[in-house]
């Protein structure tokens, strides 16, 4: 029996704007995230370093406590450059074990799931959900970065005065944008191995190995053809350079600070391309 | 009937590569129940992935209810899918599952959540709804995903295999709920491998083998079509001997078989209803009837001339 008479009535309720969609993915990738107490534990130890830091700051500016420990203003921590760039390191460090651990659980487990085809017989696109996913893993490593990197320069510039601030805001500015590539450049490479390597525990190793590799890699070429070339293989070295151009630090990696920021978003494209041919609705076996 | 009412398909192919998924497919599925019916491998996946713009065609075009199926945006308002494999990501309870799928649709918080319940409802979950899926028996994973494929209240639903796993019960109770939809005038699109059930739900059936699509329509249509096979109709009644030796008055009758049990005549016409006609001249001459039936008007029947020769000749 054909039907020719529709009393069926779809869903013509209000919808939510497109463009807020993919935080769907990202509430629930993060939710997933903070159900492992081990990722907890090193979240919440994550913020000892900038709690040091900000105590550093406070004792430089405490007159008593100066007098106390027979020291002058500004000769328990100089807030400068150097200071960002040891801080961001030793952030960015923790960042990256970080995303070493739950990188591989952004998309290998809808992979080996099969769950694609689901998501994208809705309204919802590849961008979107490689968005959806690659903001969990930003916000995560913003709270562990830039934004606590924001907090003591707030901190400082409040006991320092507005014209330190004004003075020294390139540091907020380097601060912000390091620490973005920075992030987005191991979310990538976290997601893009995700994608390939279904197994997590090798995913993760993988993730460890690349940007190893990598740096010795270029290490090596930059030994055996006495050149700086191989810097632009090693993920490590580029974000040294980027981040003494930011910081207005001398760097060891000797190469044009314009080629690096090209570099590595070349290797954030890469990863990009790699997502892009994994991240489909429907696998389809040659 | 409008054609914004229709799936249509246009001279569509799609090759993996080398490899050909469908070719030069052209159909218009009216709403109902459609079933896709084929071997493995023969295409139906491919044509489910195509419909819903999960796949684009390599030539061609398709249109769904009028909208294009590279406009996913408009799409997916009026299309439900159900995969045929499991597709759940990890460690959602049956309810996260339907309502998670409700926001990425675009639903807000409190009307997802009555969609979500609704849908679960519908597929009779409501009690294991808050529990992981992964505990969930194969019955219970195919009703969730019917849930989620429904829950939006889609104007066509494109099921893949989605009386897998399931128990007598609940398989009556899914299809009686296909038969609620399409009598509402939704387009409900399934593959099957089980052809009598196809049989008994189905508004009509296209029939794929390799990638071609080779009979569509309701299946009675299509049988009366298969000149090359003569219909076969089993005759009850009192005296099979002599009903065999009448039927051969007709050219149009190629084979009569005293049946089995010796109460009937198995008869194979070239033109049935010629051959009604002379079965209601024998009834008035003194030969007691008691049913007439078609014996290979089904689907399976069909499957087997149309699809069955092809690969067995493989």
């Amino acid at each position: 029996m054909a039907v020719y008479k529709r009393s069926y009535r779809p869903y013509t309720g209000r919808l939510t704007p497109a463009w807020s969609r993919f935080f769907v993915l990202t509430r629930y990738a993060m939710r997933g995230m903070f159900k492992s107490k081990f990722l907890t534990a090193i979240f919440v130890l994550s913020f000892f370093s900038p709690l040091i830091c900000a105590l550093l700051i406070y004792l430089n500016h405490n007159p008593t406590i100066l007098t106390m420990m027979h020291a002058r203003h500004n000769e328990v921590v100089s807030v400068n450059g150097e200071f960002f760039l040891g801080f961001l390191g030793v952030q960015g460090g923790i960042a990256f074990f970080l995303t070493a651990f739950i990188g591989p659980g952004t998309i290998a487990p809808d992979l080996a799931n099969g769950a694609l085809p689901l998501y994208f017989c809705r309204p919802f696109s590849q961008a979107e959900y490689i968005l959806g996913k690659l903001c969990s893993l930003f916000y995560l490593l913003s709270f562990i970065t830039w934004v606590p990197a924001l907090a003591l320069f707030a901190i400082e510039a409040n006991l320092s005065g507005p014209g330190w601030m004004w003075e020294h805001r390139s540091l907020a500015i380097g601060s912000i944008l390091s620490s973005g590539i920075y992030i987005l450049m191991i979310s990538l490479i976290a997601m893009a191995l995700s994608a390939w390597v279904k197994w997590r525990i090798a995913a993760g190793a993988l993730i460890l190995a690349v940007m190893f590799f990598l740096s010795g890699f270029g290490a090596a070429i930059n030994g055996v053809l006495h050149s700086n070339i191989g810097f632009y293989i090693s993920p490590g070295a580029l974000i040294t350079r980027v981040c003494a151009q930011l910081f207005g630090t001398d760097s060891p990696v000797n190469i044009p600070a314009g080629s690096a920021w090209f570099a590595l978003l070349a290797m954030c494209g890469i990863c990009l391309m790699l997502l892009g041919k994994k991240v489909r609705p429907v696998e389809v076996v040659g | 009937m409008r054609a914004n009412d229709q799936v249509v398909f246009e001279n569509v192919s799609k090759f993996y590569g080398d490899v050909l998924g469908v070719n030069r497919v052209n159909l218009s599925i009216p709403p109902g129940i459609t079933s896709l019916v084929g071997p493995n491998g023969s295409g139906k996946t491919t044509l489910m992935n195509l419909m819903t713009g999960l796949i684009r065609p390599s030539r061609g075009s398709i249109r769904v209810l009028g909208i294009r199926t590279d406009n996913p945006e408009e799409l997916f308002r009026y299309t439900g899918y159900c995969t045929q494999f499991d597709s759940f990501p990890k460690g959602f309870t049956g309810y996260q599952f339907v309502y998670s799928y409700l926001r990425l649709y675009g639903c807000a918080h409190g009307e997802a959540e009555e969609l979500t319940w609704k849908a679960i409802e519908r597929v009779g979950l409501v009690e294991p709804a808050r529990r992981k899926i992964a505990g969930y028996s194969k019955g219970m994973r195919q009703r969730i995903k019917l849930a989620q494929s429904i829950c939006h209240g889609p104007s066509v639903l494109v099921l893949d295999e989605p009386l897998n796993g399931l128990d007598p019960l609940v398989r009556a109770e899914t299809i009686a709920l296909f038969r609620t939809l399409a009598d509402d005038g939704m387009h409900v699109i399934i593959s099957s491998h089980i052809l009598h059930e196809v049989d008994q739900i189905s508004d009509q059936v296209i029939l794929l083998s390799n990638g071609y699509v080779v009979a569509e329509g309701k299946i009675r249509g299509v049988r009366s079509e298969m000149q090359e096979h003569p219909m076969q109709i089993l005759v009850r009644c009192n005296r099979p001997g002599a009903l065999a030796a009448k039927v051969f008055e007709q050219d149009s009758v190629v084979e009569a078989q005293i049946h089995k049990d010796g109460l009937g005549v198995l008869v194979k016409t070239k033109d049935p209803d010629k051959f009604y006609l002379l079965l209601n001249h024998i009834a008035q001459n003194g030969v007691t009837i008691e049913s007439v039936a078609p014996a290979d008007d089904d689907v399976n029947s069909v499957y087997e001339y149309l699809i069955g020769s092809e690969e067995a000749g493989r």
